[in-house]
């Protein structure tokens, strides 16, 4: 038999971005063997047994030669079982059991089971654009990830499969390409996110979330067990302004990257809520690994990052918060692939006032010794305190208010008057949320007048506001004032936003 | 009684490398110059040291002896008054078992605080006071300032502390009285008001500057802040708490004790109660203070705040806080206001020093006097 090489293509994920991996299968007469050569790590050898296994069960015949398959280039780590696919193909093409014609400038990528049917890939929408970028003819992907994969638009064919013999008989034009559509735009926004109405009275934390979303100010919220908070910070993302097409798309490139999108789920089209553990390291928060892996705060892009008990977390895991919330991105170095991963969620903290809980309890049941409140209080927010718009404090609901049950206003209102404020924004020229506004830009969209010029001169030597702090009432009051479709931040603006500073304490 | 500034160093250093109070060893010694001149069998005696304890205590004179204290006192800039100095404090000199002398970091403002012409009231409470304590305590310090006097205390946390700042806060005189020396800068938690009372007010401590806090100072510290104030006022103290002994110092010296009546359901205050049922004055505010010390420095000039002109929610909100307190959502919810209105209300109010915020986030109002 003669030596056949044949070449498929596969999309590489590499932290966010993707790279060409060839995939070329030499066969040639020997004993029988098989080898993966070309950087796989285990789980790409793995591939081997899952191939063989899944062009037996399929009807086909695994040439019973030397077969080396080599994933060029050396230099570049793959990882995961997508190659298992673009391998099969090849062989069956080295083969002659499909047209090595039919395979020329075609990419692919999917995990075979055993039984050589095909199971969904993490990064498909990414592989997608790499392939529309690249001028690819066609793109193999396992059907399930048909709806992302179909997204892109572009000349590339996205051929979404169910089985090795399903790509091959439409690879050889045996079969018609299955029809995707893409997923719907604007989504079905009728979403299952917990809503507003489900909390009982908390006047103040109402208007400080309302306040948050609109200008994707960061909130701390602190208060005893059981008054709510979590609840709460659960519908925020309820409140946010929705997506526009291209943030939904990052999104959804982002969570098929880390292997997260919801099965089936063409499209993110809701905003992320993530509520890491306190146990949680600091790889896991904002990255990392030898393959670089988003972490909580990429996760979280565009929607909430809940930190609960933050006073639990350890510090140097918060403190590498401070690089993704000053500049909106994480990069993680690693010696195999560098990456840069988007991270701008909404910062949502919540503790208790102090050890035992209860600082708060108009009760005085709190057994804390004096001076401990405030230095816990101190650490719950420490690395993070000066990224901290908003503190509120959420107090415990008497029984009398649960048991009425009076429906509040539900989050839909709250969402328009959001949306109402977000318009605002934009209509100034704004480009990003007001919790990014800095220096000029600050200045520029907040105006004092004389009243305005006094509100904040007595907040700083009445309340010791520092330089940042009196950054932050400014960015704040920007969107009450948006709130309140009010192009000038006046001194009720401005007041408000002063008393959004509960426990002052902490400067 | 009259001693030398080195005679005091070398007092305060002997205390400080012995560990251990002299005022009982110079009253055995016949006054603390005999103590200082004495031999070593009758300075051990005196301090009733006997045995191999001996040596170590001679050991300790004679370092001293060659110690030049006054040396190390000007390198950090620091002043001893010793008691009969023209700057020391005549009050001081009337109580019982006198400091030989206090060392100080602003002598200047001591003599002309303490120097008879203005009164001096102490105000001290407890550590543990809440935010409405503190702020009846800054709020009386300010108006008695304003009132001409100088306010004394022990510049711990919770009552003490407050009385301090707001008689900074009105831009009045402010003496500090430590259990420590000059240089500790115990306790922690106040060291950014440690550095304003430096600046514009005085630190005093009878120990040589680098001695640390220890509890069995604290009440001696507590005799000196009731020798150098016409008066003592308790704000908010429980049964057990330092400030009586404060008030007892004062008791003994026969001058006026007041104390702010205490809701008696509440535990944390029954030391204040206690005081009022055992004759001391009930100190409502400024007036009562007055009142109660006569003093030819008091005056009327500047005695009320001028009332600001408050209207609308602001208005509200100062009305209802001031018969009941309550937190943000409580008010929202009995005012029938929106959250914005109220808070914005809040904020208004607390920067115009009419309301404060405690630490169970209940808003207060502030008293004004
Ligand atoms: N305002 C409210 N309206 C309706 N239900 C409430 C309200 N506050 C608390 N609850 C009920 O109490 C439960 C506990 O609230 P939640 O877990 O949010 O409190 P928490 O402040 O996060 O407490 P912890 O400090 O213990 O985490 C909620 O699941 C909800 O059932
Ligand atoms: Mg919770
Ligand atoms: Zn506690």
């Amino acid at each position: 038999m003669a030596v056949m090489v044949c070449v498929i293509t596969s999309p590489a994920i590499v932290g966010l971005d993707t790279a060409t991996v060839q995939v070329e299968v030499d066969l040639r007469p020997g004993l029988p063997a098989f080898a993966v050569v070309g950087l796989p790590d285990a789980a790409v050898q793995e591939a081997r047994e899952r191939v063989r296994s899944g062009i037996a069960n399929q009807g086909y015949r695994v040439p019973p030669v030397r077969i080396v398959a080599n994933l060029a280039p050396a230099d570049l780590r793959k990882a995961g079982p997508q190659y298992d696919l673009p391998i099969a193909l090849a062989i069956l093409a080295g083969a002659e059991q499909l047209s090595p014609s039919a395979v020329a400038g075609v990419g692919a990528a999917g995990e075979l089971a055993l039984d050589g049917t095909l199971r969904p890939v993490a990064g498909t929408l990414a592989m997608a654009e790499h392939a529309a970028r690249h001028g690819w003819r066609a793109l193999v992907v396992p059907v399930q990830n048909a709806a992302e994969a179909a997204l892109v638009e572009g000349e590339t064919t996205i051929i979404p499969v169910g089985s090795l013999r399903e790509a091959a008989e439409v690879l050889a034009g045996e079969r018609p390409v299955p029809i995707v559509a893409p997923a719907p735009w604007p989504p079905d926004v009728r979403n299952d996110v917990p809503d507003l109405c489900d909390v009982h009275g908390q006047p103040a934390a109402r208007r400080a979330l309302e306040i948050a979303a609109a200008g994707m100010h960061s909130l701390l919220m602190v208060g005893p067990p059981g008054g709510g908070k979590t609840m709460l910070a659960r519908r925020i993302p309820g409140l946010l302004p929705p997506l526009t097409r291209d943030d939904a798309i990052t999104l959804t490139r982002i969570h098929s990257v880390a292997g997260r999108l919801p099965p089936g789920q063409g499209l993110m089209s809701r905003r992320p809520f993530r509520a890491p553990h306190h146990s949680i390291s600091a790889a896991g928060l904002v990255g990392g690994g030898r393959l670089p892996q988003p972490g909580e705060v990429t996760l979280a892009h565009l929607g909430v990052l809940f930190l609960d008990e933050v006073g639990a977390f350890q510090p140097q895991v918060l403190d590498a918060l401070r690089q993704p919330m000053e500049h909106g991105v994480v990069d993680v170095v690693r010696a195999m692939a560098s990456a840069r991963f988007p991270a701008r969620p909404l910062l949502v903290c919540a503790g208790n006032p102090c050890p035992c809980g209860h600082a708060d309890d108009p009760g005085g049941r709190c057994v804390c010794p004096p001076g401990r409140a405030e230095t816990y209080q101190a650490r719950l927010s420490g690395p993070v305190a000066d990224r901290i718009d908003i503190r509120i404090e959420v107090p415990r609901v008497d029984s009398a208010a649960l048991i009425e049950g009076v429906p509040d206003e539900p989050s839909s209102a709250v969402a328009a008057r959001v949306e109402a404020a977000d318009a605002r924004r934009i209509e100034r020229g704004q480009q990003y949320p007001n919790a990014r506004l800095q220096g000029t830009a600050l200045r520029k969209a907040v105006s004092l007048d004389g009243n305005g010029r006094r509100v904040m001169e007595s907040a700083m030597t009445r309340l010791g506001l520092t330089a940042r702090g009196f950054d932050r009432v400014l960015r704040v009051a920007r969107t009450i004032a948006d709130l309140d479709s009010s192009r000038k931040v006046g001194e009720s603006h401005l007041l408000e936003a002063v008393g959004l500073r509960a426990y002052r304490s902490l400067g | 009684m009259t001693l030398s500034t080195a005679d005091v160093c070398a007092l305060a250093l002997l205390a400080h490398h012995l560990g251990r109070d002299l005022q009982r060893a110079a009253r055995r010694a016949g006054g603390p110059r005999s103590l200082l001149t004495a031999s070593d069998d009758v300075f051990c005696a005196a301090l009733g040291v006997s045995g191999a304890g001996r040596a170590r205590v001679a050991g300790v004179r004679r370092q001293v002896a060659q110690t030049d204290a006054e040396a190390v006192l000007k390198a950090r800039g620091i002043t001893a008054i010793g008691a009969g100095d023209g700057r020391a404090s005549p009050l001081l000199a009337q109580a019982f078992d006198p400091p030989f002398g206090v060392f100080t970091t602003a002598p200047g403002r001591c003599a002309e605080a303490w120097d008879g012409r203005r009164p001096v009231i102490a105000i001290v409470g407890s550590r543990r006071a809440g935010v409405a304590s503190t702020a009846f305590a800054a709020s009386l310090a300010a108006g008695l300032v304003r009132r001409g006097a100088v306010i004394v205390s022990g510049l711990a946390r919770g009552v003490d502390a407050a009385a301090h700042r707001g008689a900074l806060d009105a831009a009045g005189t402010t003496i500090a009285v430590l259990g420590a020396g000059v240089d500790s800068s115990y306790p922690r938690a106040n060291r950014a008001l440690r550095k304003r009372i430096d600046a514009e007010g005085a630190v005093v401590s009878e120990y040589w500057p680098e001695t640390l806090p220890a509890p069995w100072r604290f009440p001696a510290r507590n005799r000196i802040v009731a020798g150098i104030a016409h008066a003592v006022v308790v704000v908010d103290a429980a049964a057990t708490s330092g400030a009586l002994i404060t008030a007892d110092f004062a008791v003994e010296l026969g001058r006026p004790v007041l104390a702010v009546p205490h809701p008696p359901w509440e535990a944390g205050g029954a030391g204040a109660v206690n005081l009022i049922a055992t004759g001391a004055a009930v100190c409502r505010g400024v007036d009562d203070v007055v009142d109660e010390v006569p003093h030819p420095g008091w005056t009327d000039l500047g005695g009320a705040v001028p009332p600001t002109e408050l209207e609308g929610t602001a208005a509200r909100v100062f009305d209802r806080i001031r018969t009941c307190p309550g937190r943000l959502d409580e008010l929202v919810s009995h005012l029938s206001l929106e959250a914005r209105e109220v808070s914005a209300a809040l904020a208004e109010l607390e920067l115009a020093g009419l309301a404060v915020v405690d630490a169970q986030q209940r808003w207060l109002a502030q008293p004004t006097h």
